[in-house]
C-alpha cells in the first residue's frame, strides 16, 4: 500500500519534471499563434481527468509552485490558477465521467481559457493597464486553442508511459 | 457520496488556496532580497543552462518558421521598408543640414560610441534564453547575471549584429528587473508598467514612454503646442536615474489629438523588434544598481517622476 503509493508520488515528481523540461526547451522556445503554450496546466488537466479532483487539486498546486519559478512569477500566482483548475477538471470527471477522450481536449482548452481568465484579472489587478476584450483576443483565445492542441499528443504520450490514468471509460484518443 | 470524504475534499481546497494567498502576499511583502525572491532565482539559475542550450538547439527551427514568416509577409514588408527607408533619407538630409544635429546622428548611428554613456560604462553582451509566457507582460530572460557584473535597473540595448549600420535594430530594449547569479530578466520597454523618460529630436519635445498590453509604444505628456511629425526620432532624455541620455529608442508612427487632452496622442515604433531579439547588451555603469525592494514589476519612481518636466 504504502510502496504503491510511493510509486504514485514518484510518478507525479517525474511528470512535474516532465513539464519543466518540456516548458523550458521546447514551449518557451516554439511559439504558436503568437503565444507560448502552458504544459503545466495540460499536465494539471491529464492528471486531473485521471485521478480525480484532490490529486488535481494538490498536483495543480505542487505543479503551479513549480511554474511561478520557471515563468519568474509572483510566487503563488500559477499555484492558486491551477489547483483551482485541478479541482475543477477533476470535480467534472467525478459528476460527469468522460463520453469520449476528446473530452480532454476539450477541458484542457477550457480550463487553459480560464486560468487565463483568472491570471488577466490578477493582472489588472496588479497594475497591467490595458483592455481585457484585447488581451481576450491576443492572448486567452489562442493560448487556450494552443493548449487544446497540444493536450492530444501530450495525453497520448503520458498514458503511453504510464505517467497519468485513462479513465476507462474514455477510449482511445485516435481510435 | 460520504459526508466526510466531501469535507476533507472541501478542507484541501480551503487549505491550497489559503496557502497560495499566503504565500502570494508573502511575496510581494518580502524584499527583493527575501526568501521566496531567493528560491525563485536559483530555480531560475539552474534552469538557465537547460534553457540557454534549448535556445541554441531550436535555432535552426526558429529561422525556419521566421524565414517562412517572412516570405508570406514579403509584400508589406517590403513596403514599409521602403517607407521606413524614405523617412530616415529624409531624417539624414534634415540632421546633415543642421551642424549641431549631425553629431546626434552619429549617435545613432553607434550605440557603443562612448559620448552616448556615462564615461566608464561597459557593455555585456547576453542572449535572449527565455521569454515572458503570455502577453500581459512583456521581459526577456538573459543567460548574464550578477556573476557578470550585472545589477538591477542597468539600462539594456539591442544588439543585432545584421544591423550594424543602421537604425533599425538598435536601440533601447529595457532595463534589468530580476537577477540571478547567472540570468537575469529584462523588461521591455513595451511591458504596459515600463515608462521611459524621451525626447523628440528636432523639437527637444519631452514626454513618458509608456508601454501598453497591445504592445504599443504611446508618448504621453508632450504639449499640444509642440511640433511633433511622423518619422521624428525618439531618444531617451536622460532624466531618471536609469537611462542614459541619447540612446534611441523609435520613431514616431503617428500624432494625434484628443479635445479632452492637453497633450498629444504619440505612437511611437520601437528600433528594436522584440519578436525577433536574440542578443543584447546590458549597460554595466558602475554604481548604477538601484535595490527595488518592492518586487519584480515596480517602476522606479525617479523615471516616472521625470513626467512632464
Amino acid at each position: 500500500m504504502i510502496r504503491a503509493r510511493l510509486i504514485e508520488i514518484g510518478r507525479y515528481a517525474l511528470l512535474v519534471l516532465l513539464a519543466v523540461f518540456l516548458q523550458a526547451v521546447f514551449a518557451s522556445q516554439l511559439p504558436l499563434l503568437g503565444v507560448r503554450a502552458d504544459i503545466f496546466v495540460i499536465t494539471v488537466v491529464l492528471v486531473a481527468v485521471g485521478a480525480g479532483s484532490n490529486t488535481g487539486l494538490v498536483f495543480g498546486f505542487i505543479a503551479g509552485l513549480t511554474a511561478d519559478v520557471v515563468f519568474l512569477e509572483p510566487v503563488g500566482t500559477r499555484a492558486f490558477l491551477y489547483l483551482l483548475a485541478g479541482y475543477g477538471v477533476g470535480r467534472y470527471v467525478e459528476e460527469f465521467g468522460l463520453a469520449s477522450a476528446w473530452v480532454v481536449v476539450v477541458l484542457a482548452a477550457v480550463a487553459s481559457l480560464a486560468s487565463q481568465g483568472v491570471y488577466g484579472v490578477m493582472q489588472i489587478a496588479m497594475g497591467a493597464e490595458g483592455s481585457l476584450f484585447l488581451m481576450i483576443r491576443r492572448q486567452m483565445i489562442p493560448s487556450a486553442l494552443f493548449g487544446g492542441l497540444l493536450a492530444a499528443p501530450l495525453y497520448l504520450g503520458f498514458v503511453r508511459l504510464k505517467l497519468v490514468h485513462r479513465p476507462r471509460e474514455a477510449g482511445p484518443l485516435f481510435s | 457520496m460520504p459526508r466526510n470524504v466531501v469535507l476533507r475534499r472541501r478542507l484541501l481546497l480551503a487549505a491550497s488556496i489559503m496557502l497560495s494567498l499566503v504565500l502570494l502576499t508573502a511575496y510581494f511583502r518580502e524584499p527583493a532580497s527575501g526568501l521566496l525572491h531567493s528560491v525563485q532565482l536559483g530555480g531560475s539559475d539552474t534552469l538557465s543552462p537547460m534553457q540557454s542550450f534549448a535556445a541554441r538547439a531550436v535555432q535552426p527551427f526558429r529561422d525556419g518558421y521566421q524565414w517562412g514568416r517572412d516570405v508570406l509577409g514579403a509584400n508589406a514588408r517590403n513596403e514599409r521598408l521602403e517607407a521606413e527607408l524614405e523617412a530616415l533619407r529624409g531624417e539624414l538630409v534634415r540632421l546633415n543640414e543642421a551642424g549641431e544635429e549631425n553629431l546626434r546622428l552619429k549617435e545613432l548611428l553607434d550605440l557603443r560610441e562612448a559620448e552616448i554613456f556615462p564615461a566608464g560604462s561597459t557593455f555585456v553582451t547576453a542572449r535572449v534564453i527565455g521569454k515572458s509566457p503570455t502577453k500581459w507582460q512583456a521581459w526577456v530572460q538573459i543567460d548574464r547575471g550578477e556573476d557578470d557584473g550585472i545589477r538591477l535597473n542597468q539600462p539594456v540595448v539591442g544588439a543585432t549584429v545584421s544591423a550594424d549600420k543602421s537604425l533599425s535594430g538598435k536601440g533601447l530594449v529595457g532595463k534589468v528587473i530580476a537577477v540571478g547569479r547567472r540570468s537575469a530578466r529584462v523588461q521591455l520597454i513595451v511591458d504596459s508598467t515600463s515608462s521611459v523618460a524621451t525626447l523628440i529630436q528636432g523639437t527637444r519635445a519631452e514626454g513618458i514612454l509608456e508601454g501598453t498590453l497591445a504592445g504599443r509604444l504611446i508618448m504621453d505628456f508632450v504639449e499640444r503646442d509642440q511640433p511633433v511629425e511622423e518619422k521624428f526620432i525618439v531618444i531617451t532624455s536622460g532624466f531618471g536615474q536609469i537611462y542614459p541620455k541619447g540612446i534611441p529608442v523609435g520613431i514616431v508612427l503617428s500624432v494625434g489629438e484628443v479635445d479632452v487632452s492637453i497633450y498629444k496622442q504619440i505612437e511611437v515604433r520601437p528600433f528594436v523588434d522584440f519578436e525577433t531579439l536574440e542578443e543584447v547588451m546590458v549597460l554595466t555603469t558602475p554604481n548604477a544598481s538601484v535595490e527595488d525592494p518592492a518586487g519584480m514589476r515596480t517602476v522606479v519612481p525617479e523615471e516616472t517622476g521625470s513626467a512632464g518636466q
